[in-house]
């Protein structure tokens, strides 16, 4: 009777790993049917009389996070040392702020811009009606005031910050810059412009947030402080406030929209999007398509490291 | 002898319309005492109740072919003993009614007829404005509530609105100048459905002030032939005040706020809420601390207008400034799709996944 109860119990263990090696499809993986067998062997063990589809399904997860794991685990290895960590933790967080903070302002501020449009009436109402839509707005633009404090900070005290804003002064090269893209673009040359640490295209988007940002912050604070503002100003400044705010937040918006969403998620060789924003690398292939100069220079650096 | 039967039968259906005019006496009967004038009587609180109907007056109303026992329905002998109650003119003025003035059904869901329903001394019945022995035709000039006679009708409870009426630029221009067109009380308050000013159902309500006010100060033929400033409609809409209106916010300030409701007076004018003195205080209502720079400026902004001087240039600016922006970066765009496609990277998987 033992005997024949054990036989069972192999059996039906043989039965499982072969459906979760079909269910999982890693037939040729020797390392990974190690891996099946072992956990499957693992969870029987612990009580067949219970293992039904719930707890069959439990041992997928596992080895599917564990499958995750180790291939995220080989593959960082080789990402930390192809990769060029081209913004530091305290870029990307001002980029997280400013993106989420334009977001949150571009949401709340648009059924203001066109209050008659229908569409407005359903952000509006989704906002939870024009109370809570300034609440909202006033949120985004406290995150925004905290970026740009953020980034004045960033600037001046922080080497890298302030290497990228020195990079950023907008030089004779990139007039020169934008000839060559506009003569390679008719195909007059077959040579792209080489771009340094910021491209033409780069600069133009930071100077844009920058010149916005003073707009929009400036005109905004006259219109959310408007019984201080009004004590000393005149009611026309309020006017020019409320017009530039509202001006400048359409040319933003379509900025954003359109230019810069074009540069980073839909032109061909980004469609959908990258994760540079997340973790701020790029590829050594990344690095020599878009930013040659700089490339060159991590690589002289890393050299110069080295040698020393 | 059958033929007597016959004889009395067409005798008394012949007799049948003089019974049926034989009331007009009785209408002479009812004026043999309160025909003459000066017919009163002293009630216990000493004072005196004008018990006189001018006949010549209940002749020429639009009730003229009526008898007194019609609406007064209740006076049953002569003389009366008791005092007949309130007339009821649902007795004819009912719904569906096929002749006759159409019942004004809305009037028991105004604020008056609610009153009037729970028996408040104060609220007026129909007769209150509309008249007794002397109701007219709406529009005939001796009505009580024609467009012209209406405001004062409605003074007689509401003196204090009247009195402001009557000195606004409405009230001069419809009472002294006699211009048809000026609005008088109902023409905003409605005239049967007339709602608190805190009921969202009512005409000026906060959210539908503007309604009111546009439907003359956005017709185009009015402001032309009145020669009244155009466009305050559309500049308040495209105010903060205007929008938060529109999105529902009735603590938002809307015509009447600034302007006053019957107090309305041209900015010209010194008592004027809107005049350059008073403006500060006006503002201040809701503006605390609100002082003479609130006057810098219009009020009225049309953003498009050149006659806005500076801001019509910064809205020019960023139109230009806009439009090329976004023109130079679509040039861009277009011009990178199309290398693209020369070079055949568009159509192809692309590398960069990650």
């Amino acid at each position: 009777m033992e005997v024949r109860y054990d036989n069972a119990r192999d059996t039906f263990i043989e039965a499982l790993e072969r459906h979760a090696i079909d269910e999982l499809g890693i037939r040729d993986n020797p390392e990974l049917i190690d891996l099946v067998k072992r956990l499957i062997r693992l969870e029987t063990a612990k009580d067949l009389d219970i293992l039904l589809t719930t707890k069959l399904k439990k041992v997928y997860k596992l080895i599917r996070k564990e499958q995750k794991l180790k291939a995220r685990f080989v593959n960082r290895k080789q990402w930390e040392q192809e990769t060029f960590q081209r913004f530091n933790i305290y870029f990307r967080i001002q980029h997280i702020m400013l993106f989420t903070s334009v977001i949150i302002l571009i949401i709340t501020g648009l059924p203001i811009k066109f209050p008659e449009s229908s569409a407005s009436k359903i952000l509006m109402f989704f906002m939870g009606g024009i109370v809570m839509q300034g609440i909202l707005h006033r949120v985004g633009a406290v995150l925004l005031i905290a970026f740009y404090v953020f980034h004045t900070g960033y600037t001046i005290f922080n080497k890298d910050g302030r290497r990228d804003f020195i990079a950023l002064l907008p030089g004779l090269k990139d007039i020169k810059d934008v000839l060559q893209m506009i003569k390679y673009f008719f195909g007059l040359s077959k040579e792209k412009p080489e771009f340094e640490r910021f491209s033409y295209v780069e600069k133009f988007d930071y100077w844009a947030v920058y010149w916005g940002g003073i707009v929009m912050v400036g005109s905004g604070l006259i219109m959310w402080l408007h019984n201080l503002t009004l004590r000393y100003l005149p009611k026309y400044v309020y006017d020019i406030a409320r017009e530039a705010h509202s001006d400048e937040a359409l040319l933003a918006t379509l900025t954003i929209v359109i230019w810069h969403f074009y540069n980073v998620h839909f032109n061909p060789s980004r469609f959908p999007g990258s994760m540079v924003w997340w973790h701020g690398k790029l590829t050594k292939e990344q690095m020599l398509e878009e930013h040659p100069l700089e490339y060159k220079k991590f690589i002289k650096d890393k050299e110069g490291r080295h040698g020393s | 002898m059958k033929k007597i039967k016959y004889v009395f039968f067409i005798i008394t259906i012949l007799l049948v319309p003089f019974n049926a005019f034989s009331q007009a006496p009785l209408y002479q009967k009812c004026l043999l005492c309160h025909g003459r004038p000066g017919f009163k009587k002293m009630l216990p609180d000493g004072n005196t109740l004008e018990l006189f109907v001018n006949k010549s007056e209940l002749e020429h109303s639009i009730h003229s072919k009526l008898h007194c026992t019609d609406c007064h329905a209740d006076v049953m002998e002569i003389p009366h003993l008791k005092t007949p109650g309130k007339v009821n003119c649902y007795r004819c003025h009912y719904k569906d009614n096929p002749n006759g003035a159409l019942p004004a059904n809305e009037f028991f869901k105004s604020i008056h007829g609610k009153l009037a329903a729970q028996e408040d001394p104060k609220a007026p019945h129909c007769q209150d404005c509309h008249g007794g022995h002397n109701v007219q035709k709406v529009d005939s000039p001796l009505s009580t509530v024609n467009h012209r006679d209406v405001a004062s009708t409605c003074g007689k409870c509401h003196k204090a609105q009247y009195d402001n009426y009557i000195q606004s630029i409405h009230g001069t221009a419809l009472l002294d100048r006699h211009i048809q067109s000026a609005p008088t009380c109902t023409t905003c308050h409605g005239k049967h459905l007339i709602l608190k000013p805190d009921d969202p159902e009512a005409t000026i309500y906060a959210l539908n002030v503007i309604n009111v006010c546009s439907h003359c100060h956005e017709n185009k033929e009015l402001i032309k032939k009145y020669n009244i400033p155009g466009g305050r409609i559309s500049t308040y809409k495209e105010s903060y005040h205007g929008v938060a209106d529109e999105f529902g916010s009735a603590r938002v300030a809307n015509c009447s706020s600034c302007h006053r409701a019957h107090f309305i007076l041209p900015q010209n004018d010194p008592r004027s809420s809107i005049n350059k003195a008073n403006l500060a205080k006006t503002c201040g209502k809701c503006h605390p601390n609100a002082n003479v720079n609130f006057t810098k400026g219009k009020i009225h902004v049309n953003y498009k207008s050149r006659s806005t001087g500076i801001l019509y240039y910064i809205g020019m600016f960023f139109e230009i400034l806009t439009m090329s922006t976004l023109t130079l970066l679509f040039i861009h765009i277009l011009l990178d799709l199309f290398r693209r496609y020369k070079a055949g990277e568009i159509g192809k998987k692309t590398k960069h996944g990650d």
